[in-house]
């Protein structure tokens, strides 16, 4: 029985991209589900089982019908261990997993922010939004020159965008400065006539003044969360976070992606 | 070669009352309620499926961080939540009942009222094979002492939940204990039919930088691989000396890891944690101990329970 979301995929391709990043290519069975912005997948690093449980990667880039692209960094055990896979190996794939971003009704005005590592679900989505003649402003923030997107993804994020605005904290490309210091006087500007829709994604700090900027400008804002798992199912209750109306929610199953208000920051 | 097909292994199975075609189960809390995994497990070719663990009301479970790997395995500490065997009953069992399967269903409480509702309400139910009480939880009328590691607290549960139940039951113990046949000797002369083991050990792992426990709990049940040669063990000396069937687990990956269990004395298995590494790693163990039997010639799995020798 070929599940739609359980293959071996074959590394077609595997580089260094910029100075933080790894950029993984991979070749999956035509049986797959192609994942739809926002959605993940969970990849075994090893063989054995040490590490033992799969780890979580955004796609960034539907290739072709049978390739997709992951960048990732490399942070601990098993990303180090990830980086050294070569071409033609294959990796346990589980996938596309979890709730994407929902695309905005028309006429909508698409607002993306990402932080640090958090660009490959917004790059994938920035291109969905395009093809459907969205007119998206993204918003690019990182510490640095070397953690910002590698160099073709941030080529892309030009193209897809109306507008492009990037921050480095250290002001070594882009504004100097948190990215929330454009993002926020964008969403509340006065004269903004057009209705918009937020799309977060990044480390957990930025999600949050996102949220808080968006709840106070009442923009609708969607942010997709992180959390450590184990099945990436819904199955173990390991990757919950607080609700806001009382209890957790699963970030494999409920999300990735989550109404920003249904968190409890 | 004689051409001749060798014989089908007879792979059926009595657990305490339970009819099982086959060894291999899914271990509580690691197959949610059996719909998470049906697309990757058909579950009639399953033994049975154990559910999640089901109390009375429902629980929203810990804070998070709530897992933590660790070598060849992982903690957790979920906190149990679920939806309350209502929910339960209403919402997760009719879609198990469609498949040709065992359903046995993991209970708990924080009092012995608690357990006893609960199976009441189980024993009502169409549909329900057994009962399996996880009994590695806090008494919380009794100062938050775990029941499973008072002798005289797991004796007083256990002998309660069997007064308002005809279903199979089997005394889920903790390997939280000095000695586990002690705790199994007074599970089956409370009543009950057969035992699972183990349970996951209590854990702990420190952010060095932080100082803080990984888990917002602090502490955390270790599963996985790691464990197995625990648990494989205690099966071993549980079957030395008390006679109830015994459902062996604790680190299950592979088929080579369910036939130990099964040597050591283990009636059937249970697939845990390997469930989130590899979704079909039941499918995997069964077809493994199928081909094993095969290969060796070994016509039924009576042959080889509690089969290990003395060196
Ligand atoms: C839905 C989802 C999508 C993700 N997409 C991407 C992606 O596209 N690119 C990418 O580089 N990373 C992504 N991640 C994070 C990635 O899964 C982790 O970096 C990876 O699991 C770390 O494994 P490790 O063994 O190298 O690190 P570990 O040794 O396990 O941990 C090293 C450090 O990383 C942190 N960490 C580990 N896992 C997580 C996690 N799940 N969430 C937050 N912090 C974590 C730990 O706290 C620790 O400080 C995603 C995570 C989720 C949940
Ligand atoms: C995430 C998780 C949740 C669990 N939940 C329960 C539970 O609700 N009730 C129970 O009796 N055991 C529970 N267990 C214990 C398992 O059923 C099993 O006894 C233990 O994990 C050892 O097997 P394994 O190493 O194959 O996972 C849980 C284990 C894990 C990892």
């Amino acid at each position: 029985m070929p599940s739609p979301r359980l293959c071996n995929a074959t590394i077609l391709s595997h580089t260094a991209a910029g100075r933080q990043y790894y950029r993984l290519v991979l070749k999956i069975p035509g049986t797959v589900s192609l994942p739809l912005p926002g959605q993940f997948v969970m990849l075994r690093v090893t063989d054995t089982i040490d590490p033992l449980l799969a780890r979580p990667f955004g796609i960034s880039s539907v290739l072709t019908r049978t390739s997709i692209e992951i960048f990732y960094r490399v942070v601990g055990r098993g990303t180090m261990l990830l980086s050294r896979t070569r071409p033609g190996r294959t990796l346990d794939m589980l996938g596309p997993l979890g709730r994407g971003f929902p695309m905005p009704e028309k006429g909508i005005q698409p607002i993306l922010v990402t932080g640090g590592s958090g660009f490959p679900p917004l790059h994938l989505l920035a291109k969905a939004l395009k093809k459907q003649k969205y007119r998206s402003v993204i918003f690019i923030g990182a510490r640095d020159r070397s953690e910002l997107p590698p160099a073709g993804i941030l080529r892309s994020f030009k193209e897809q965008a109306s507008a492009l605005h990037i921050t480095t904290e250290d002001g070594s490309a882009g504004k100097k400065g948190l990215i929330t210091d454009l993002f926020a006087p964008y969403c509340s500007l006065p004269d903004r006539s057009v209705k918009a829709k937020i799309y977060a994604c990044g480390p957990t700090p930025m999600l949050k003044s996102v949220s808080t900027v968006a709840a106070e400008c009442s923009i609708p804002c969607f942010v997709s969360m992180e959390e450590r798992m184990a099945c990436g199912l819904g199955a173990c209750m390991g990757c919950s976070v607080r609700r806001r109306a009382g209890g957790y929610l699963r970030v494999c199953k409920e999300g990735p992606v989550f109404e920003a208000e249904e968190i409890a920051w | 070669m004689t051409g001749e097909k060798k014989k089908q292994p007879d792979l059926s199975v009595d657990c305490g009352g339970i009819k099982l075609k086959n060894p291999v189960l899914t271990a509580s809390g690691t197959f949610g309620y059996g719909e998470e995994y049906a697309e990757f497990v058909d579950l009639n070719r399953l033994g049975g499926v154990i559910v999640k663990g089901i109390s009375l009301n429902p629980l929203p479970g810990n804070p998070p961080p709530r897992i933590w790997e660790t070598p060849s395995g992982m903690l957790n500490a979920i906190g149990l939540e679920n939806p309350g065997v209502e929910v339960f009953l209403k919402e997760r069992l009719p879609f198990l009942r469609t498949f040709d399967t065992a359903v046995i269903v993991n209970i708990f409480g924080y009092s012995p009222d608690e357990y006893v509702s609960v199976a009441e309400r189980l024993d009502d139910a169409e549909g329900v094979s057994g009962i399996e009480v996880n009994i590695s939880c806090p008494n919380v009328k009794a100062g938050g002492m775990v029941f499973g590691t008072d002798l005289q607290a797991t004796s007083d549960l256990l002998g309660a939940v069997r007064k308002v139940t005809r279903l199979p039951l089997i005394a889920k113990l903790s390997p939280n204990v000095t000695d586990i046949t002690r705790f199994g000797t007074a599970a089956r002369d409370a009543g009950c039919d057969g035992l699972s083991l183990i349970n996951t050990l209590l854990g702990m792992a420190i952010d060095v930088r932080t100082r803080k426990p990984r888990l917002a709990n602090s502490t955390g049940g270790l599963s996985g691989p790691a464990i197995r040669p625990v648990a494989v063990r205690m099966v071993w000396q549980m079957a030395q000396s008390v006679s109830l069937p015994i459902i062996g687990m604790g680190g299950i990956v592979t088929a080579e890891d369910a036939l130990e269990f099964i040597l050591a004395g283990a009636t059937a298995v249970a697939v845990g944690t390997a469930n989130f590494v590899n979704p079909r790693a039941t499918l995997e163990v069964l077809d493994g101990i199928e081909a094993f039997m095969t290969d060796q010639d070994i016509g039924s799995l009576r042959d080889l329970q509690g089969k290990v020798m003395s060196r």
